[in-house]
Formats: C-alpha cells, sequence, structure tokens
C-alpha cells in the first residue's frame, strides 16, 4: 500500500522578490499550471518566487514541469491556477506544520481497498475514508445537475418536434386527398392506403434522423471545441455514443410512424366523395 | 370582412390551425424560459449580492470570496482603513470555518460565519437574538436539526482534531441564541453564526485577526467603481470585486448556460416560425382559386395581403399567450432541477420572471408571425387573375 500527500494553498507567484526562508544547497523543483505558464510567460527552467501572500516571505524555485489539467468535472468551471510543489517545501511556506490536507492511498484490488478503508476508518480519528468512486461521484454532481436539466430540454423538444412532424404529415395528406380518393373509388382499400402513408412517414423519419445524427455528431464536435477552449480544459463535454444515437434513430421512428397514422386516418376515415369535395 | 375571411380560412383547417398554435405555444414557451434564463442568473445574482447593501467585498489577493481557504491578514486594521474613508458607512469582516458540533459519541460538522453582529450581512435572524456576546450562535434549521438542538440549549463546538491526541481542539461550549436564515448558503447546508473574535480563537493562532472576506457598505450616491479601485491601490493583499465584477465573473463562470438561452430560444423562434410559414403558405396554395375570385370582383391587392398576415399573426399570438403561461410553469420545473447544483445559495433563481421578458418574448413571436405571412401574402397578392381563375375557379 502506497500513500500521496496533498496539501494545497493559494500562492503568489513572482519573477523577483524576496527569498526569506533559510538557505539551501539549490532552489527545490514545482511543476506550474500549463495555463499559467502561457498567460504569464513562464518556462521550464524559470526561477519564480512562491509566497504564501502577496509580498509576504518567500521560497525560490524553478519550474521543472508543466502540467494539464485533469478531465475533472468538478475543476471546469474554477480558473485558479495550480502550482505542484515538494510537500515538505509547501508546508514550511504556507506555516501548516507537519499537516496535510489528504493522503491518497494505492491498495492492491477493489477488496483491498474496502479492508483498507474500513481499517481506516476505525483507526481514524478527525478524518475519513472515501473510495475514489466515491469522490467522484461527489465531485460530478454539478454535471449531473445539467445532465437532468438537458434531459428536460430534451423532452420539451421532442414534444415540439412531434407537433411539427404531425402537422407537416397533415398537410402532406391533406395535399394528396384527391389522389388518395380517386385510388379508394378504384377499389384500393384503407389499409392498403394506412400503410403507404405510414411508409412514408418512417423514410421520411429515417432520413431526417440520419441528417439528425450527423448535424449531432457535428454540433458535438463543435460543443468540445468551443468549450475546452472556453474552459482551457481537456475534459469531454458532449459524446454521441451508439446508445445515444439508436435512442434517437428509434425515437424518431416511432414519432414519424405515429404521426403517419393519425395523419392517414384523417384521410381514410372520410368517405372518397367529400375527400373530392362534394 | 377581412377579419371575418382570415377567421373563416383559420377554423375551416380546424386541426390543422389547433396543431399550428400548440406547436408555437411550444416555441413560445421554451423562447420564455430561454430569455428567462438568459437575464434571471444575472438579475438574481445582483439582487443576492446587493440585498444587504454591500457593493464591495474583498476577499484575499487573486481569490473570488470563499474560492480557497485563504484568509486576509491584519483584518482589523484594514478594517480601522476601510472605517475611515469618507465614502464608506460599514465595513464587516467574516471569517469562515468548518466547525465540529458533538453529537452523541460522533459529531455533526456545519460552516461557520464569524461576523460582527452589528454589522453583518450574511444571514438574517429569524428567532431570538443575534449572537453579539462570546460564546454564544445563531443557528440555522438544518443545524438544529441535525443536532436535535434548541434556542436556549448548549452545544459543544469544536474547530478541528488532533488525531495524535484523538482529542478536539478549540472546543468550547456555545450557547443557541437565535435561529437564522443565511443567505448566501445552498438550500439543507448546516450553518452557524458566532462572534468574529470567538472562531478566531477557536482556530487559533492560524487565523489571530484573519478574515475570509470584507464587505463594504458605501453611501448613498458614491461611486462604488472609483471606491474599488482605490481599496485595491490602498490594501495590496485583497482583491476588491465590486457586485458588477462579482457577476461578471460568475457570468464568465456560467456563460454555458447564457449560450445554451441564446441557440435554444433561436431554435425555438426559428421552429415557430417555420411551422406557421409552411401553414399559411399551403393554406394560400389551397385558396388560390377563392384570392383570385376576391381580386376579380373588386378586393384590393393590399386587402388580400392583410388577410394572410392576420392569420399569421394570428396563429402566432394565440400560440405566444399559451406558450407564456406554459413558458411559467416550464421555468419552474427547470428551476428546480438547477437549484440542485452544489453550493448555490438558495435565493438563487436562473429563471426570473420579470416582465420585461414577457414583452420581449412577445415581441419576438409577434414579429416572426408577420413575417411568417409576408411570403404567403406576397404569392397570394401577386397572382395573374385570368389565369389562376381559369385554372383554379373553372377547373
Amino acid at each position: 500500500m502506497t500513500a500521496a500527500l496533498l496539501l494545497i494553498a493559494a500562492l503568489s507567484v513572482a519573477t523577483q522578490g524576496i527569498d526569506s526562508l533559510p538557505p539551501r544547497h539549490s532552489p527545490r523543483t514545482v511543476a506550474i499550471d500549463e495555463r499559467l505558464a502561457q498567460d504569464a510567460g513562464f518556462r521550464i527552467g524559470d526561477t519564480l518566487v512562491l509566497a504564501a501572500t502577496p509580498g509576504g516571505a518567500g521560497d525560490t524555485v524553478i519550474v521543472s514541469a508543466l502540467v494539464r489539467r485533469s478531465r475533472d468535472p468538478s475543476e471546469v468551471a474554477k480558473g485558479a491556477y495550480r502550482i505542484r510543489v515538494h510537500l515538505d517545501a509547501l508546508q514550511p511556506l504556507v506555516g501548516y506544520g507537519d499537516r496535510v490536507e489528504r493522503f491518497a492511498v494505492a491498495t492492491r484490488g477493489a477488496a483491498g481497498a474496502d479492508s483498507a478503508r474500513r481499517a481506516i476508518d476505525e483507526a481514524a480519528f478527525g478524518f475519513r475514508a472515501y473510495s475514489s468512486h466515491e469522490i467522484a461521484v461527489e465531485s460530478s454532481t454539478t454535471f449531473l445537475v445539467v445532465s437532468r436539466f438537458h434531459r428536460a430540454i430534451g423532452v420539451i423538444t421532442i414534444v415540439a418536434s412531434a407537433v411539427f412532424l404531425l402537422c407537416i404529415m397533415l398537410l402532406k395528406v391533406d395535399e394528396r386527398r384527391r389522389d388518395v380518393a380517386a385510388l379508394r373509388l378504384m377499389g384500393i382499400s384503407a389499409r392498403t392506403i394506412v400503410r403507404s402513408v405510414v411508409l412514408e412517414s418512417a423514410l421520411i423519419a429515417t432520413l431526417g434522423s440520419v441528417a439528425g445524427v450527423g448535424l449531432g455528431a457535428l454540433v458535438s464536435a463543435f460543443v468540445n471545441w468551443h468549450y475546452q477552449r472556453v474552459y482551457r480544459t481537456p475534459l469531454t463535454f458532449s459524446l454521441v455514443t451508439g446508445e445515444i444515437v439508436a435512442i434517437a434513430v428509434v425515437l424518431s421512428l416511432g414519432l414519424g410512424l405515429g404521426a403517419g397514422w393519425l395523419a392517414a386516418q384523417r384521410l381514410v376515415r372520410r368517405p372518397p366523395l367529400s375527400l373530392f369535395g362534394r | 370582412m377581412i377579419l371575418a375571411l382570415a377567421r373563416a380560412s383559420l377554423v375551416r383547417q380546424r386541426a390543422r390551425t389547433l396543431l399550428a398554435v400548440v406547436g408555437v405555444a411550444i416555441s413560445a414557451a421554451m423562447l420564455l424560459d430561454m430569455v428567462m434564463l438568459a437575464s434571471g442568473m444575472r438579475v438574481s445574482f445582483g439582487s443576492l449580492l446587493l440585498a444587504q447593501g454591500f457593493q464591495i467585498r474583498l476577499a484575499p489577493k487573486g481569490t473570488l470570496p470563499f474560492d480557497t481557504d485563504a484568509t486576509i491578514p491584519d483584518a482589523s486594521g484594514i478594517v480601522q482603513r476601510l472605517r475611515a474613508r469618507s465614502d464608506v458607512i460599514a465595513v464587516s469582516p467574516v471569517l469562515g470555518a468548518q466547525l465540529h458540533v458533538e453529537h452523541g459519541t460522533a459529531s455533526v460538522s456545519a460552516a461557520a460565519l464569524g461576523t460582527i453582529a452589528a454589522v453583518q450581512g450574511d444571514y438574517k435572524l429569524l428567532e431570538g437574538e443575534l449572537p453579539a456576546q462570546d460564546e454564544e450562535i445563531a443557528a440555522n434549521d438544518a443545524l438544529l436539526a441535525a443536532v436535535g438542538a434548541h434556542i436556549g440549549d448548549t452545544l459543544r463546538v469544536a474547530a478541528g482534531f488532533d488525531p495524535q491526541l484523538r482529542a478536539y481542539t478549540g472546543q468550547r461550549a456555545l450557547r443557541i441564541v437565535g435561529r437564522a436564515h443565511f443567505i448566501y448558503l445552498s438550500a439543507g447546508e448546516r450553518a452557524m453564526a458566532l462572534p468574529l473574535a470567538t472562531l478566531q480563537s477557536m482556530e487559533g493562532s492560524s487565523r489571530t485577526d484573519r478574515a475570509s472576506l470584507l464587505m463594504v457598505r458605501l453611501r448613498a450616491g458614491a461611486d462604488v467603481e472609483a471606491a474599488r479601485a482605490a481599496i485595491e491601490r490602498d490594501v495590496r493583499t485583497v482583491s476588491a470585486i465590486s457586485t458588477a465584477t462579482a457577476i461578471e465573473q460568475v457570468e464568465q463562470r456560467l456563460s454555458y448556460f447564457r449560450q445554451l438561452a441564446f441557440i435554444l430560444g433561436t431554435v425555438s423562434l426559428a421552429v415557430g416560425f417555420l411551422l406557421v410559414t409552411t401553414l399559411v403558405t399551403v393554406s394560400v396554395n389551397e385558396r388560390l382559386g377563392e384570392i383570385a375570385v376576391l381580386r376579380a370582383i373588386g378586393v384590393r391587392r393590399v386587402r388580400i395581403v392583410e388577410q394572410i398576415l392576420i392569420e399569421g399573426s394570428a396563429i402566432m399570438l394565440v400560440g405566444a399567450f399559451l406558450g407564456l403561461g406554459l413558458g411559467l410553469v416550464t421555468a419552474r420545473y427547470l428551476n428546480s432541477i438547477l437549484a440542485a447544483f452544489p453550493g448555490l445559495p438558495e435565493a438563487i433563481d436562473f429563471f426570473l420572471f420579470q416582465p420585461r421578458d414577457a414583452w420581449v418574448a412577445l415581441g419576438l413571436l409577434a414579429g416572426c408571425g408577420i413575417l411568417a405571412g409576408v411570403y404567403p401574402a406576397w404569392r397570394g397578392a401577386s397572382l395573374p387573375i385570368a389565369a389562376t381563375l381559369r385554372e383554379e375557379a373553372v377547373a
């Protein structure tokens, strides 16, 4: 079982400043946020002074690496820069003593994680052990809310699409009422006419859903490109999965068949002569 | 006559007109919701920040209020300097911390705000007294329910834990003197308020004379931006944030919702427009003979245009009025979903109804209704009378 220690603090960075900590043989290294490097023009090898307060006592460090933000939803809207400092360098800098904010514990397998968690909780006073899954669920709450919001908007959109589709199908069958009347008078059964209208609307719905999936994939790519730039994160915001495509196609087919059937019923329930306007 | 003809034309195809009205109503509802979403958050957040009359907030340099655990040193000195300014009426220092209330064998965690009761702007007292004396607290309903306590009870509250000694640190016996509602906290979050000095001493030397936030109330008519800039120049350890800046920063973080509102609002308007245009165009195509007869008996071209425009506008307006009602219901539902955002103050509304929003939505829909009738009206009015009569009426 290996453990990592973490202490997070807000630090001020200056390219020049007063190093007031006891002198060491050589400056420690830090890894800085890629965004900070871009915005402030820092590069690997630069010497910086880190301080807990602006203008306060500082520590000279050397930038040894640039780090990119992880795909963490809880981080996405946070604009603050991150600097990764050696724990034993950060503790004296922020006057935190021999303290950390959390331990990350690696275990052998899921069973090991559960038993380790129980053992830590039993022995612990003043802290609690959480599994990575629990933390992931907690930190994804924001996105779960957004997801519920999207679902609600999706339902409204589907209702609007259904009404629109029904309107279009009604218009289409109304346009052909004379043709249908002629077919009926020639002896074509009402069932055949209903089938042909339903088939037509299913075809339209299929073509529409194929076009919709293509458009959705394009919009999804645009959304990812745009928001990854806005929030400067590698997080994927929009995913078009096979399951989503299947739901969209089935839903639009269902709507198309329903709208076609309803529209066809308007045609076949009226006597052929009344469709001629007599 | 024109109105009667327009009405007759709409009533003739009842199912079609009804569906169009329903379609427009859904589009209108969505449009209203999106207009409300675009402005609601800004207005709601602005009024929340100004609820207690504090126009400027000072947070540790480079941070937003309570965004990190960083604190402002020499809080009392800064308060004195700010109070000396002629444009400042009141300064409220606030220290935030997490405290632990002993409850049986376990402990209940709660957010704690150390404030000066006389000038605080973070909570409203619902019952009892303000916690002005040392070792007094005001708690919210969530905390009182969690520990089963009432006004007058005493709680044992600790600032932290010492794992090596297996003991609480900074522990005090605090008496509940009031029941409060915390303005900036999310629904269900357990919280208590206590005197600033009490919390600072409980937290130990790391919080001596420190504050997480300072709120500044200016005199009426004072230039907020000038005061903000002057304070930031004067106090080097803080970032001074005016209400406008705070709203801008929150909007930047939640820009997604504004963009979504714009896109969905535009799509709703386009769908409503297409629906009405399609219906009125088909309706005009079906009545080419009738329109040609009207023209032949002397009805002027402008009258035909008016009739078709009235048809389109009528569908749009009836649908819009229905949609406004529907929109308010859906906005309430959508707001209840977004209210579950972690850490969102209870008083923030994403969908805030303002009469202006309804007028904007109605105006856009009315404009679309008129535009939707333009093409079919032009088509109806520019018919060659004789040829159309021959093709349509005689046939």
